[in-house]
């Protein structure tokens, strides 16, 4: 190789290299003065199509219903090693709220909110053992949720047998979205097989396998399962995608309406069980920014999406059973967690 | 190979094969649900391991398999996404694949990098540029479908798990066959093996160490440029960001544990994809109330077992020139 050949070919690379360091922990744009609104996501990423993609909307949409002039920002979490670091990159840059997303930054938020009282904190998915005044928990019943989603799969299947491809046991709000679900279709359909997978990784790659979520999603396929939910960030979505392959088989989304983020699921979404985040998020944020939030644990909402193109499928007899679990969930005459 | 060894080969499939009739005649869908699950798991793995051994074989360590991987997917979504057409999606990924095993090759044959180095900027650069330029709005156009093969396909077990797949598994299976023939049995085959073991040597008889080492570790990234497109356009349907989740360093297990040799690899393959497919499986049928994780490590157990084992017997060694750049003396 010619020498003035080999010197473009170094510069490339030097190039490559620092474009890659540049975005490695990719920031949504810098902080600059006035009133600031950090968010941290755990490893999965912020335009993963769930769960942290609509903790990140709500913070916009907190953001924009302030009266300040307000900026919200992110960071991504590349490995767990590095929650703390990236919530003292907020602190450091002055942000007046911080909000950290997922049920693994449980502890350093609560670090970071002890060391920093004058910074309002948000944990999403984080149960607060004790209040401190500036760490709200935005906690979810999942378990509800799961219920209303699998006691409509339970009416649907036909096979009776229904799947669920999951995130990781290592995250409790995963956990009672299986229970919930399972729990669901037995209580409309006391004769169907229940049959759940969670992913084998850690908490690093759980919710970034797409490919693992599909495979397993064929696996369930292929042992008569008819309607599956798939529920845990990306590879959630890779089990949706699965089954939008198989004619005839029906799909639960997770967390947002995935009929809007995961278009390719559409041939098989029938609804999707709803954390909504986004709004819990929000509220916290004109809360935090008018002095009212409480410490300890806030309590959001959950609920059913619309079915979209299967709104023909599920008959008015369905509907008014929906209506009726959902009244048991919330008169708590229901209980989607026995035992 | 020597003969009692091959017995013992033979006698473990004839064994596999009992059992896994066995199995079937108990329960045939959650058989051929596994089993499937197995094959579709290995493809991947023995695209990349197929990419690692050519590599090693002529001297070069690949540790950038999962670059490679990774920005193969990303343009494979993305030109498929943009064209409407699965294959140009291949295609281009393919040709992503060996633009990744170019840069490579640059580093770590032409300018003498430190191999491992070489391997990291790719692993690193992937992850950096997929992020940044991945547009979430891109919708997936679907994905390969599976094609019978004729009546092949309606046989009990073997139909299902072997004859009714995709179209690039179908192209894996035959490239181990090529690849095979390739690395043993033709001239290219013979001096790509000279060139990892005595690069010295080679050259005396007029091989061109550093072209041919070039040539193969640009051709070795088309192969993991089919993974990607496989990870993107048959496995999954879309892109997600760090996708490939360390399959292209479980691809280097891969290849070590089978000796890289194809065949081996993918024995290796199919092994790592039957022990995650198996470990679903327990769960799906609630058979043991053991923790995924634990089942989810078991392939890594294995390999290390089989590695120390092999080492001890000494009947696993690397090609002698492996991770050593060649200076023409």
């Amino acid at each position: 190789m010619a020498p003035k050949r080999r010197h473009l070919l170094a510069l490339l690379m030097v190039l490559g290299l620092v474009t890659a360091a540049a975005c490695s922990s990719d920031g949504g744009g810098g902080i600059s003065g006035g009133y600031s609104i950090g968010l941290v996501t755990d490893t999965g990423k912020v335009d993963d199509k769930s769960f942290n993609q609509s903790a990140w909307e709500g913070a916009q949409d907190g953001a924009a219903n302030i009266p300040a002039s307000a900026t919200a920002s992110y960071i991504e979490t590349e490995e767990s090693k590095d929650y703390a670091n990236n919530i003292q990159l907020f602190v450091d840059d002055g942000a007046k709220i911080i909000v950290t997303v997922g049920f693994g930054l449980g502890e350093a938020t609560i670090e970071a909110a002890k060391a920093n009282p004058d910074v309002m904190f948000i944990g999403v998915d984080q149960w607060q053992n004790e209040a401190l005044p500036n760490l709200a928990g935005l906690m979810f019943p999942e378990a509800n949720a799961g219920f209303m989603a699998g006691a409509l799969a339970g009416m649907l299947t036909e096979t009776n047998i229904v799947g669920a491809v999951l995130g990781t046991d290592l995250v409790p709000p995963v956990v009672f979205f299986k229970e919930g679900w399972e729990n669901g279709a037995r209580y409309t359909n006391p004769g169907v097989q229940t049959i759940s997978t969670y992913h084998p990784g850690g908490l690093d790659v759980a919710f970034g396998d797409p490919e693992w979520g599909a495979t397993t999603a064929r696996q369930a396929l292929d042992q008569g399962a008819d309607i599956i939910f798939g529920a845990g960030g990306a590879t959630g979505n890779g089990a949706l995608i699965e089954v939008a392959g198989e004619a005839g088989a029906l799909c639960v989304g997770v967390d947002t309406d995935q009929w809007f983020t995961v278009p390719e699921a559409h041939p098989c979404l029938v609804t999707s069980a709803m954390k909504l985040i986004d709004v819990g998020v929000a509220e916290l944020i004109s809360q935090a920014y008018a002095g009212t939030m409480q410490g300890g644990n806030y309590f959001g909402e959950v609920g059913l999406a619309p079915h979209h193109d299967f709104d023909s499928i599920v008959t008015d007899e369905m509907r008014d059973t929906l209506a009726e679990v959902m009244a048991g969930l919330a008169d708590g005459s229901i209980n989607p967690m026995p035992g | 190979m020597k003969p009692r060894q091959k017995q013992l080969l033979y006698a473990g499939a004839a064994l596999l094969i009992f059992v896994a009739w066995m199995f079937y005649t108990a329960d045939g869908p959650q058989t051929t649900a596994v089993l499937a699950g197995t094959v579709r798991a290995a493809t991947l793995l023995a695209l990349g391991a197929m990419c690692g051994m050519i590599g090693e074989r002529s001297g070069v360590v690949n540790i950038g398999i999962e670059g490679q991987f990774l920005m193969s997917a990303f343009v494979a979504f993305t030109i498929a996404s943009m064209t409407g057409s699965l294959f140009l999606g291949t295609i281009a990924g393919v040709g992503m694949g060996l633009v990744m095993g170019w840069l490579l090759a640059a580093m770590a044959v032409g300018l003498k990098v430190d191999q491992i180095i070489a391997g990291t900027v790719l692993n690193i650069s992937a992850l950096g540029l997929t992020s940044f330029f991945y547009d979430r709005s891109a919708v997936g156009i679907g994905k390969y479908t599976n094609i019978d093969l004729g009546p092949l396909a309606d046989l009990p077990l073997l139909g299902t798990v072997f004859f009714s797949r995709p179209p690039l598994t179908y192209l894996t299976m035959a490239l181990l066959v090529l690849v095979h023939v390739a690395l043993f049995r033709s001239v290219w085959g013979m001096r790509t093996r000279a060139i990892g073991e005595h690069p010295g040597a080679a050259d005396t008889v007029g091989i061109d160490v550093l072209r041919l080492r070039y040539f193969n570790v640009t051709i070795a990234g088309g192969l993991a440029g089919l993974g990607g497109s496989y990870l993107a356009l048959e496995a999954v349907g879309t892109f997600s960001r760090a996708m490939s989740g360390g399959r292209g360093f479980l691809a280097l297990a891969v290849m070590i544990f089978g000796r890289r040799t194809p065949f081996g690899a993918y024995a290796a393959a199919l092994f790592f994809g039957f022990t995650t497919a198996l470990q679903n499986q327990f769960q799906l049928n609630n058979t043991f109330d053991i923790p995924p994780q634990f089942v989810g490590m078991l392939p890594f157990v294995v390999t290390i077992i089989v590695v120390a084992i092999s080492g001890l017997m000494g009947s696993m060694r690397d090609p002698a020139a492996l991770g050593q750049t060649y200076e023409k003396g």
